[in-house]
C-alpha cells in the first residue's frame, strides 16, 4: 500500500506544520495544566500522600484534610481491636499565625507528628534524620520554597500565635495550598494551639495497616460503633480525592480548569483544521484524479483522517518532548506539577481526539474533489 | 481498427438521445442536445470542436463522470447512467483510466508510487500490483525514471506517469481530456502515439477529446461536435480510401 498520507505529511511538511504546532502547543497547554492543577491540588492531601497511612479517622463529614475537627482519642481503642492494624498515630491540625523575620503575620498550618522512627506521617517528605530533629522542644520544618515567605533561615526563630518556635531543617514537597505547611512533633503542636477545647484530642487518628488492601474492608468495620463521639473513617486514597475533589470544584477552580480546557481544544481544533483544509485543497485535483479512477470517497476520506492522526501524532511527540523539559524545569524550581498515567493518558487522548475532529472537519472540502471539473 | 473482415465491430459505448443542460442563476444553457452515439471497442475515437461545444460534457458523461438530464448511456453493456456514485466509482475503479490535460500527480509520491497507489484500491496482491506498475511504466518509457517525484520530471515525463497510472489499471476504455495541450511538439507527438499503441495493441477503447490536429492522422475514427451535436462522423480508413480515390481520378 502506497502511504499516501504519511508521505504528503513528510514531503510537505511545511503545508502541515501549523497543523502540527497548533496540536502540539494544544497538548502541550493541556499537558501542562493538568500537571499544575494536579501539583496545586494535590497539595491539599499533601498530608496524606507524603505518609504512610492506610486509613484516616476524623470528623464525620470532613471534605478536605485541612478542614478537619478534634475526635475523640478513644477511636484510637477501635482501630487497635482490628487485626489488621499494625500501627496507630495521632496527627494533630492546627491553624496558626507565623510572625518573625519581619514579614508580617503568615498564615501556617501546623501538623503535629510522631517524630519517632517508625512514625507514619510525612515519611515521603522527612528523612528519619530530619524527624529526628523534631523532639526537640519548638522545633518545626518547613519547606524549602516558604523560607523566603516566612522570613527565616534553618535555625531561625519565629513565634506561632504567639509562641517561639525554632527553624530545624527544610525538606521539600511540602508546599500547601492557601497556607504555609509547618510541621512539628505533636508536643510542640499542642503547645501552639491555642484552643483549650482541642486539648489532648487528635484532629485525625491514622493507621497503618498489615495488608494495605485490606483498608476498605478495616473502613467498613469501624463503621457504627457507639459510644466515641463523632467519627468518621476513609481509606488514604478515598481522603486524597476527596481533598483534592473539595479544592476542584468547591473553589470554582475545577470549573476555570475545564473551561481552559475546552478553550484549549476548540481553539487547537479550529487552526488544525483550517490547516487541514488548505492541505487537502492543495491536493484536491490529485484526489479527484484518484476518484475518477475509481478511488471511492470514503477511501480519500480516510486518507484526510490519517493526515490528520499523523499530524496528532507528531504534535503530541513535540508536546511531550517540551512538556518533560517544561515539568523538570517546574520541578527544579519548586513549581508543584504532578503528572500520574491517567490524566497523561486523558490528554493524549484529548489531542488525538482533537486531530481526528480536525480531519473530520476538513474531509468536507474533499467535496471539491469533483472528478468532472477535471474536464474542461 | 482491428476487426476481422466478418466480425462487426461491437460498440464499448453507446449513448442515445443523450441531453444535458447547466443552470447559473437564471440562464440555462444547453450543452448536449439529443445526442447519439456509438463508440467502437479497440478504436482510438478522437472528438474535436470549438471550446464550449460539448466535447468534455460529452467524455465526462460517458465516462461516468457526471450524470445526464435525458437518455441512455451503455458503457461495456452496462446502463451506467442509473448508477449510484458508490457503483459508478466501482464501475470506473474497474473498467476505465483517465489522461487529463492536467497531470494532477501526487508531489509527495515517486512514478512508480503514482501508478502503484490506485492499484492498491482495486486489491491486487502486491506482487501483481508492482508488476503491473513497472510494466506500465516501462512501456511509456518511464521505467529508469520511476524513483524520481514529479518536481524531477519534465512536462512530456510527468504525462507519460500519468498515462501510465491509467494503464496499470489494464482498463478496457481509456480517456483523455486534451492530452496533448500543455506539452511542446515532440511530447505531444510521442503522447498521440501512445494513446495510438495502447489502442492497438491492448485492444482498449480510447476516447479522446483534443483541438490538436496533430491527433487527427492517428484516430481510427473522428467525430466533429457543434452547439451539442455531432456535425461529422469521419473514420481514419474511409478518410484515406476517399483520398485514393481523388488521387486516382
Amino acid at each position: 500500500m502506497v502511504a499516501l498520507a504519511r508521505k504528503t505529511l513528510i514531503y510537505e511538511w511545511r503545508r502541515f506544520l501549523p497543523a502540527v504546532l497548533a496540536v502540539g502547543f494544544a497538548g502541550l497547554l493541556q499537558l501542562l495544566q493538568a500537571a499544575l492543577v494536579l501539583g496545586i491540588f494535590g497539595g491539599a492531601a499533601v498530608y496524606i500522600t507524603c505518609s504512610d497511612a492506610d486509613v484516616w479517622v476524623g470528623y464525620p463529614g470532613t471534605q478536605s484534610v485541612d478542614q478537619g475537627h478534634p475526635i475523640s482519642p478513644d477511636v484510637a481503642i477501635l482501630l487497635h481491636m482490628d487485626p489488621q492494624v499494625d500501627r496507630v498515630e495521632s496527627f494533630l491540625w492546627v491553624n496558626g499565625d507565623w510572625h518573625g523575620g519581619g514579614t508580617g503575620a503568615v498564615s501556617v498550618f501546623v501538623s503535629g507528628i510522631d517524630p519517632g522512627p517508625h512514625g507514619l506521617m510525612f515519611v515521603r517528605a522527612l528523612s528519619p534524620r530530619l524527624r529526628a530533629r523534631l523532639t526537640a522542644p519548638d522545633a518545626v520544618i518547613v519547606d524549602r520554597a516558604d523560607l523566603g515567605k516566612l522570613g527565616v533561615a534553618v535555625g531561625g526563630s519565629a513565634t506561632i500565635n504567639g509562641r517561639r518556635v525554632r527553624v530545624v531543617g527544610v525538606a521539600s514537597g511540602l508546599r500547601a495550598l492557601g497556607g504555609v505547611n509547618v510541621v512539628a512533633s505533636l508536643e510542640t503542636a499542642r503547645r501552639l494551639d491555642p484552643d483549650p477545647v482541642d486539648a489532648g484530642r487528635p484532629t485525625y487518628l491514622v493507621a497503618r495497616l498489615r495488608d494495605p488492601a485490606r483498608a476498605s474492608f478495616v473502613v467498613d468495620a469501624l463503621r457504627g460503633h457507639k459510644g466515641f463521639g463523632p467519627y468518621e473513617a476513609w481509606t488514604a486514597q478515598a481522603f486524597t480525592r476527596r481533598s483534592m475533589l473539595f479544592w476542584l470544584f468547591d473553589t470554582g477552580a475545577g470549573a476555570g480548569v475545564l473551561f481552559l480546557a475546552g478553550i484549549v481544544f476548540l481553539v487547537g481544533a479550529v487552526i488544525t483544521s483550517q490547516a487541514l483544509v488548505a492541505a487537502v485543497i492543495g491536493s484536491v485535483r490529485e484526489y479527484a484524479t484518484l476518484n475518477a479512477l475509481g478511488v471511492g470517497v470514503r477511501a480519500l476520506r480516510w486518507v484526510v483522517l490519517e493526515q490528520a492522526l499523523w499530524v496528532g501524532a507528531v504534535g503530541l511527540a513535540g508536546a511531550t518532548v517540551l512538556g518533560t523539559l517544561l515539568i523538570l524545569l517546574a520541578r527544579g524550581e519548586d513549581v508543584p506539577v504532578v503528572l500520574n498515567v491517567p490524566v497523561t493518558l486523558g490528554c493524549v487522548l484529548l489531542v488525538l481526539a482533537l486531530a481526528a475532529t480536525s480531519g473530520l472537519a476538513s474531509m468536507r472540502s474533499l467535496r471539491r474533489a469533483d472528478p468532472a471539473t477535471l474536464l474542461r | 481498427m482491428i476487426t476481422s473482415d466478418n466480425a462487426r465491430p461491437v460498440p464499448a459505448l453507446v449513448a442515445r438521445d443523450i441531453s444535458k443542460a447547466f443552470v447559473s442563476g437564471q440562464i440555462r444553457t444547453t450543452v448536449l442536445d439529443r445526442l447519439s452515439l456509438e463508440v467502437m471497442a479497440g478504436e482510438m475515437t478522437l472528438i474535436s470542436g470549438p471550446s464550449g461545444c460539448g466535447k468534455s460534457t460529452l467524455l465526462s458523461i460517458l465516462s461516468g463522470l457526471q450524470s445526464v438530464d435525458a437518455g441512455v448511456v451503455h458503457a461495456l453493456g452496462e446502463r451506467i447512467n442509473d448508477m449510484d456514485k458508490r457503483a459508478l466509482e466501482r464501475f470506473r475503479l474497474h473498467h476505465t483510466g483517465f489522461v487529463f490535460q492536467g497531470f494532477n500527480l501526487f508531489p509527495a509520491l515517486t512514478a512508480y508510487e503514482q501508478v502503484a497507489l490506485p492499484l492498491d484500491y482495486l486489491g491486487l496482491h502486491r506482487g501483481v500490483a508492482r508488476e503491473r506498475a513497472e510494466a506500465a511504466l516501462a512501456e511509456v518509457g518511464m521505467a529508469s525514471r520511476m524513483h524520481l517525484r514529479p518536481m524531477e520530471l519534465s512536462g512530456g515525463e510527468k504525462q507519460r506517469v500519468a498515462i501510465a497510472r491509467a494503464l496499470a489499471k489494464e482498463p478496457a476504455l481509456l480517456f483523455a481530456d486534451e492530452p496533448t495541450s500543455a506539452l511542446d511538439a515532440d511530447n505531444g507527438q510521442m503522447v498521440i502515439d501512445m494513446l495510438h499503441h495502447i489502442a492497438r495493441r491492448h485492444g482498449t477503447t480510447v476516447l479522446c477529446v483534443s483541438h490538436d490536429p496533430r491527433l487527427i492522422g492517428h484516430a481510427d475514427r473522428l467525430l466533429t461536435m457543434e452547439d451539442g451535436r455531432i456535425l461529422e462522423d469521419r473514420r481514419a480508413t474511409r478518410t484515406v480510401d476517399a483520398t485514393l480515390a481523388t488521387e486516382s481520378r
